[in-house]
């Protein structure tokens, strides 16, 4: 039973095909996205949550043709995603952002905040529950902090609050853009560590991760696909593809 | 024992601070433009000590637990006013400041979602023309036709929003002032709706068979009629607050601080950019339409000068001055201002000159205004243990 399924996903920015014709599935596994920079990695997952609508090509979600849906629409169905850039609300608070995550699976709308106040504080105690829960999980030590604004916690829990926002919510499809950029190699273990706690959690989560590290692809990738000008050259477990010639030149060159 | 000295020294704390609060605003409406400068002065600095020394999170906390206290404070400042105030003009500048605080709490919800907006005179005008004409032309009760001044107002918000759903910044901004200007010209080039000289004569409210514009007699002193309406503009205003304080800790309010902060951040969390920024236009104008119904009912004269640009530009000083995204800063920014620039009407000059001087002095000194924005606290999650206020 496939999470997710492209089939010849294609984008064109006006005559450059930054991401051509890719077949992609996705099981209840981890898959490593990798490929040279401008390989159309991000791009493909700017496709799948919904930032760019592809110029031909279907991707379907748990058996739902999502195709062309925006971002919340996608967020709503169960794929979350983190940023390149670790796109956090700097002056908002921890518990803020990560109710944030939330936001998608919460029913609370402006009249009944107005006129069902109980109902209201009963969901919103539900999830502040939820998130220090989670919180407690990458980093016990913040959850005492969580009403500090973000700007106060140091880059790795930044990482981790941003990955921690997008499982709160209990998304099906994670799709995690370069996670260890910018951390040295203890902060990259711990992340690695998270990662796995998520994977060993109660709950079933599918991830796509970017990376160019590849001692973290190697650890936790059950599988591994490589792009190259937007092409998919190989899909297959992290120990194949290393001996695979095209991969090999696309990263070191002819 | 420490436990019930910390908690009379914030009740202390609460109830000082809010009859602080009302004392210099009272002493801002009596005294000369001079004393009103000293008190907008005095403010800022006892903030901004508050901030160094650190003690501004005890004093929000101290507040925070004991609203009910600081708020009687604050009505019986409010109902005692017309016996303390020795001239009925005062008393007028005060209801004026309550119907203004409306506006800006509405335009707070734009401002806190990222949308500066320059046409909300448009929204207060809407509202005070529809109640007007309705009333006028029609005969309706004016509370109906102000409920009514509130949906036109309102849907006129969601009409201007479309606009600026597609744009951002200083873009979003520029049409708004273009929206606000097209307002204006169109009262003007149109009779009907009272053209140049404006719409006299608009009748006032009434409970029974009693107008709200006769003076009243309550326990043997006599109320002058300002005083009918600065009881139902505060009550109103109060309304207003707890809607605004409730949005604001709300799913909803979270949505409209991620919008100003980073959209894509808010869009990829489910949020729906559309939806949210077109309730933050709505219900502002609605704010400010319900101000424009009043303010038609009290004054029984409404003129387009009233409702021009350089009145969408006073709006947004007075959410810059108190505090953008702060529901209590707009209030005091609103009532702050419109005290001094009543008492600049005798430096009719000095007037528009007054605002740019301010603006400048605050975007330049203390950007965040005088109650900045704060961090959301959840008090309907004080029980959760380890979630330390």
């Amino acid at each position: 039973m496939n999470v997710l399924q492209t089939e010849a996903l294609t984008i064109n920015f006006g005559g450059l095909k930054a991401v051509d014709a890719v077949d992609f599935t996705i099981k209840d596994e981890v898959i490593g996205l990798l490929g040279p920079n401008g390989s159309g990695k991000t791009t493909f997952l700017n496709l799948v949550s919904g930032i760019y609508k592809p110029t031909s090509g279907k991707i379907v979600f748990e058996q739902a043709d999502i195709t062309g849906a925006g971002p919340n629409v996608v967020r709503k169905k169960g794929i979350a995603r983190t940023f390149q850039t670790n796109r956090l609300c700097l002056n908002l608070s921890i518990i803020d952002n990560l109710l944030l995550g939330l936001y998608s699976q919460q029913k609370a709308t402006w009249w009944q905040s107005l006129l069902q106040p109980k109902r209201c504080n009963k969901e919103l105690i539900r999830g502040i529950e939820k998130c220090l829960e989670i919180l407690h999980h990458f980093n016990p030590s913040l959850v005492a902090r969580a009403y500090e604004p973000i700007t106060a916690i140091p880059l790795i829990d930044r990482r981790r609050i941003e990955i921690a926002r997008s499982i709160v919510g209990s998304p099906r499809l994670l799709l995690l853009d370069e996670p260890t950029a910018g951390l040295n190699a203890e902060e990259t273990s711990q992340i690695i560590g998270d990662i796995g706690k998520i994977r060993n959690g109660n709950e079933k989560i599918s991830m796509i991760i970017i990376e160019h590290d590849m001692v973290v692809i190697s650890s936790i990738c059950h599988r591994v696909v490589v792009l190259n000008a937007g092409k998919k050259i190989a899909d297959d477990c992290f120990s194949e593809v290393c001996k695979n010639e095209q991969v090999c030149k696309a990263y070191l060159g002819g | 024992m420490h436990k019930t000295s910390l908690f009379s020294q914030n009740v202390a704390i609460s109830i000082l601070v809010s009859f602080t609060g009302c004392a210099l605003l009272y002493i801002a409406l009596i005294g000369p433009i001079i004393a009103a400068l000293a008190v907008l002065i005095l403010a800022l600095t006892l903030m901004v000590v508050a901030e160094r020394t650190g003690k501004v999170e005890h004093l929000y906390r101290a507040l925070a637990c004991h609203q009910g206290k600081s708020l009687t404070v604050i009505i019986v400042f409010v109902l005692i006013l017309p016996l303390i105030l020795s001239n009925n003009y005062l008393l007028h500048v005060a209801v004026m400041g309550g119907i203004y605080s409306i506006v800006a709490l509405g335009l707070n919800f734009q401002v806190g979602t990222g949308m500066v907006n320059f046409a909300t005179a448009a929204f207060f005008g809407t509202g005070a023309y529809t109640s007007a004409l309705l009333a006028i032309n029609f005969g309706l009760s004016p509370w109906l036709t102000t409920v009514f001044g509130m949906v036109a107002a309102a849907s006129l918000g969601i009409i201007f929003g479309f606009p600026a759903l597609k744009t951002r910044g200083y873009y979003l901004s520029l049409i708004t002032m273009s929206l606000q200007i097209i307002f204006t010209l169109m009262i003007i080039n149109t009779s009907w709706l009272g053209g140049p000289n404006g719409i006299p004569n608009i009748p006032a409210y009434s409970l029974g068979a009693t107008s709200l514009r006769m003076p009243i007699i309550i326990f043997g002193m006599d109320f002058p009629y300002q005083a009918n309406y600065l009881y139902l503009v505060y009550s109103l205003l109060g309304l207003a607050m707890f809607v605004a304080l409730r949005l604001h800790n709300s799913r909803t309010g979270l949505a409209w601080n991620a919008i100003e902060q980073d959209e894509i951040v808010a869009i990829t969390q489910g949020i729906n950019l559309t939806k949210s920024k077109l309730l933050a236009f709505a219900l502002g104008a609605a704010f400010a339409g319900l101000a424009g119904g009043l303010y038609g009912h009290y004054t029984s004269f409404i003129g387009v000068e009233d409702f021009d640009f350089s009145k969408s530009l006073v709006f947004i000083c007075m959410v810059l001055l108190g505090g953008m995204d702060n529901p209590l800063g707009v209030v005091l920014g609103a009532l702050m201002l419109t005290i001094i620039d009543e008492k600049l009407r005798d430096f009719a000059d000095y007037r528009m000159l007054m605002y740019s001087v301010i603006l400048i002095i605050i975007l330049l000194a203390r950007p965040q205004g005088l109650l900045p924005k704060r961090i959301r606290i959840y008090q309907a999650a004080k029980s959760i243990v380890n979630l330390k206020i």
